[in-house]
């Protein structure tokens, strides 16, 4: 680690890294244990900061809300380098409890309609939840690309990947109806959601999702800079 | 059922221990455990989010995947390095920065709604009660010039970029990022570690 780094770190701990120079900071901190460590150094140096700020009280539908996204989620998911297959086996246990409120409501919904005279709408056949594990070979997942098509919206995490200092990962869908590779984003940690709007759902479902290397804040010209280092295709979760 | 000792120096709570344990029971699973923490901190941690996101629908979120992860990382906690609150208080900052480094550079004069810009102005040195650590930072910030302390308060309390903060205090870019690398550098020695 160089004195640069520390500071980098620092900065990345206060919250004053530029947009691009905070995302390379968090991808290069997953695979640097040093560099990890010094931004967990300067948060507990100036952690005490926070007993001086005064609470401000939340609204009162912020716990139900979040009761309701624990008990949706995996239980104390293991973050530490999952496999593609405990991936999407996590995906897919998630996916049957989802399933399993699904009835649940819709057994409410039915009690509810009773009396009513009123005709139930039927979701449109089909899986809502996709998954794509990124990866460059069935040993390494990199980043793993989620959709949800009532939403129409993805999201991307990182899972592990190598470090690119002084570079971006940009997320890309393929699909020979769309011509060249359009550009999804570049990918930083603090990116989850963001629109397929612009996208027909078959598209969506069939694509090929790849990440290429490019230079800080994405590709110039919006094209790929180099070919993809990691690729993926979606596979069907949720209900 | 018995709680664990106090984190070294971070006795300034006296509900320190019990969020200790409620974090220990969290991470077994327990949510009942979960719903006492919450109420408990909710209000703290809200503070940190909401002056950092002005926008009351991004502090909303932010502050609820910040609980989701406390939920999902209970057991990363050690008490042997830092509080409680502070490890709590970190995820939802980190949670709260990332987001507003996503969307754009938080603007100082894009208050939230129901903010008094003077009021909200927070003081550490100004706090009545303080922990050992808080103290001991306080001193450390007490060694810098006025104006650098406040650069250093307002991105960590308001998350204010770079470019906010050349903005507020009519000073290059650089200039701040020059500053803010000098102050951290002596925090650091201050501080001795």
């Amino acid at each position: 680690m160089t004195p640069d780094d520390d500071l980098a770190a620092a900065e990345y701990a206060l919250g004053t890294l530029s947009p691009a120079e905070r995302a390379v900071i968090a991808a290069r901190r997953l695979r640097e244990p040093d560099l990890d460590a010094a931004i967990r150094g300067w948060e507990l140096r100036l952690q005490p900061l926070v007993e001086a700020a005064p609470p401000i009280e939340p609204a009162d539908d912020f716990w139900p809300a979040i009761q309701a996204r624990i008990r949706a989620a995996a239980p104390a998911a293991a973050e530490t380098a999952p496999t593609p297959e405990s991936l999407i086996a996590d995906w897919r246990r998630r996916a049957s409890r989802w399933r399993l409120a699904a009835i649940a409501a819709s057994c409410l919904a039915a009690l509810l309609a009773v009396g009513l005279a009123v005709r139930e709408t039927q979701r449109p056949a089909g899986p809502r939840e996709y998954v794509a594990i990124l990866q460059k070979d069935a040993a390494s997942p990199a980043f793993e690309v989620t959709v949800d098509l009532d939403r129409q919206e993805f999201s991307v995490r990182p899972v592990a990947v190598a470090a690119r200092p002084g570079k971006s990962y940009e997320l890309w869908i393929i699909d020979p109806r769309l011509g060249p590779p359009r550009s999804l984003g570049v990918i930083d940690e603090a990116r989850r959601r963001a629109s397929l709007a612009a996208y027909d759902r078959t598209v969506v479902e069939d694509a090929t999702y790849a990440v290429t290397v490019e230079p800080p804040g994405g590709s110039p010209d919006g094209k790929p800079s180099g070919p993809p280092v990691f690729v993926g295709k979606l596979i069907p979760v949720g209900p | 059922m018995t709680f664990g000792a106090n984190a070294p120096g971070g006795d300034w709570t006296a509900g320190e221990s019990n969020l200790s344990g409620l974090i220990r029971r969290v991470a077994a699973g327990d949510e009942a455990a979960f719903a006492a923490l919450y109420r408990a901190t909710s209000g703290r941690l809200n503070g940190v989010v909401a002056r950092i996101l002005p926008a009351k629908d991004m502090a909303a979120e932010a502050l609820q995947d910040a609980y989701v992860r406390i939920w999902q990382r209970a057991g990363d906690f050690d008490p042997a390095k830092g509080s409680p609150l502070g490890w709590m208080a970190t995820i939802a900052r980190n949670r709260a920065l990332d987001e507003a480094r996503r969307v754009r550079p938080v603007s100082l004069e894009d208050l939230p709604q129901n903010f008094e810009p003077e009021a909200d102005t927070v003081d550490p040195l100004a706090a009545r009660e303080k922990s050992e650590g808080l103290a001991a930072l306080i001193a450390c910030l007490e060694a810098l010039d006025e104006e650098k302390r406040a650069i250093l308060m307002l991105a960590y309390y308001r998350g204010a970029s770079r470019e906010a903060l050349a903005k507020r205090f009519g000073r290059p870019v650089p200039t701040i990022k020059t500053w803010l690398h000098r102050s951290l550098t002596q925090l650091r020695m201050c501080l001795g570690s």
